[in-house]
């Protein structure tokens, strides 16, 4: 109970005194999470909304292997990456190991999955009335789709924001890839696992509870948008 | 529009649902669709709209007899529509800002239209916080709005109270009488057919039984089924 109080007290200390330890830690996660969603999204819509519109062989198992890939461990994606670039690895002459693009990498592994099953799913079961709308007023191919996304936003943008939940919160992936490297690749998450293992509890305590702040304002940003939308 | 069917005929997995000899609407036509359910009211109407595509047969439309459906001059209205997560009169504009009209013209014709529905006060209502009346006429003037030559229904006041029914049906026959749209409806209340359509077609088991003038159809019926049906021996 005592670690929590001053946890917070820390946490204030930190914020106030703009920390620049903290600050650099703080940008880091949000550059390397902000990056995953961006390209996972540019990945995901397109390929969830094509799935979801579109019947083809295999299209069963392929989607098996999203809803598993969903729920990857983050452990298990950042191993695959790291085995990938690590020195002796297949992309190893590109000396990706311990970066934050690694980190990017490793989280679109994530992510990807994620918003191309929560499109899926929205796409699915709205496209064929919209379609079916599209084509009673006229609309071509290109607008049926323009339509399409159009009223799906909501649902697309809570999907994106899922992952970027995703994204912010996973640890394992990214310390794998990235090492935890203080100035280089420390972000929030592994800069917590680190701070209890040296029992540094306040202190982890106090970057915990920025880390809720980061994920309230990030949700407290869409629930805006989504008023918006609907007002 | 001119509608023209050749044996016409619908199967799923195996199964004919519908399978129409010969048929033919006229231009200007307000044509009522009555039948059981399960007939195949909407898989035709479905097949007239280009929504599904026919097993085999033939059906053309204008007096071009073009054989796929002219999309931009047909429309229709479902029995629960489909209204854009947006506001009113954005709905009703969509299919002319699909057609290029000017903001002027839009600008007018949605005035018009939401006048006549009575709608005026809806104009920047979002539609899901409409009644299900409301979501039909919006739908309707949705439909009318890019003034097309033929007009699909299907059973348009199912979920709708009398008044707005009533709304409606005035407003069907209006655009029928004054702009010469062909109207198809499909209905399972015989008497709104009496009453809106001067046409009807009784439908059952996929199959033609009846084509005539509806208020001859409904007080003395040629067929036997039909008298059934009239009779309400046959499930509606
Ligand atoms: N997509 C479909 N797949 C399989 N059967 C269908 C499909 N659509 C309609 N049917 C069948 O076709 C028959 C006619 O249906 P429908 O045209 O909806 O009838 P109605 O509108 O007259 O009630 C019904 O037996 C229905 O089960
Ligand atoms: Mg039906």
């Amino acid at each position: 109970m005592e670690d929590i109080a001053t946890g917070f007290h820390n946490a204030i200390i930190l914020l106030l005194t703009l920390d620049a330890q903290l600050y650099e830690i703080v940008g880091l996660s949000l550059a390397v999470s902000l990056s995953s969603v961006i390209i996972s999204a540019c990945l995901g819509v397109p390929l969830g909304a094509l799935i979801g519109t579109h019947s083809f062989p295999f299209k069963n198992a392929l989607l098996r292997i999203i809803y598993t890939f969903m729920s990857l461990p983050p452990v298990i994606a950042g191993l695959v990456v790291f085995l990938l670039i690590m020195r002796r690895g297949p992309l190893g002459s590109w000396g990706l190991t311990y970066t934050p693009t690694a980190m990017v990498i490793a989280q679109v592994c994530l992510v990807t999955p994620i918003i191309t099953g929560l499109t899926y799913n929205i796409v699915r079961d709205k496209a064929p009335t919209v379609k079916a709308l599209a084509i009673t007023l006229g609309a071509g191919k290109m607008e049926s789709l323009k339509l399409l996304i159009f009223e799906l936003r909501i649902g697309i943008l809570a999907a994106i924001v899922t992952g970027l939940g995703r994204a912010i919160s996973e640890v394992g992936a990214v310390m794998i890839v990235g090492g935890n490297i203080k100035g280089k690749t420390r972000v929030m998450t592994t800069y917590i696992a680190q701070l209890k293992s040296m029992g540094d509890y306040s202190t982890a305590i106090a970057v915990g509870i920025v880390l809720l702040i980061m994920a309230f304002l990030i949700n407290t940003f869409l629930y805006n948008v989504q008023q918006k939308i609907e007002n | 529009m001119k509608l023209y069917m050749e044996n016409l005929t619908k199967e799923y997995e195996g199964r004919k649902v519908l399978d129409i000899g010969k048929l033919q609407i006229e231009k200007g036509d307000l044509c009522g669709i009555i039948g059981p359910n399960g007939a195949g009211k909407s898989t035709l109407l479905n097949l007239i709209a280009g929504l599904i595509k026919p097993t085999s047969g033939r059906l053309m439309y204008g007096d071009e007899m073009e054989l796929t459906a002219p999309q931009k001059k047909i429309t229709m209205v479902f029995q629960t529509p489909y209204l854009m997560h947006t506001t009113v009169e954005k709905n009703i504009a969509y299919p002319l800002k699909l057609r290029n009209w000017s903001s002027d013209r839009i600008e007018a014709r949605v005035e018009e239209l939401t006048r006549e529905l009575g709608l005026t006060n809806f104009r920047r209502q979002k539609s899901w916080k409409l009644s299900g009346g409301e979501t039909q006429k919006v739908a309707l003037a949705r439909a009318l709005s890019f003034q097309p030559e033929l007009l699909l229904l299907d059973e348009p006041t199912a979920n709708v109270d009398p008044s707005t029914t009533a709304e409606i049906e005035k407003m069907l026959k209006r655009i029928n009488d004054t702009s010469g749209t062909t109207v198809i409806l499909v209905t399972h209340n015989l008497v709104q057919a009496k009453r809106v359509c001067a046409q009807a077609i009784f439908l059952n088991q996929g199959k033609v039984v009846e084509y005539g003038e509806s208020e001859k159809m409904l007080k003395s019926p040629e067929h036997d089924l039909t008298r059934r049906f009239v009779a309400g021996e046959l499930l509606i």
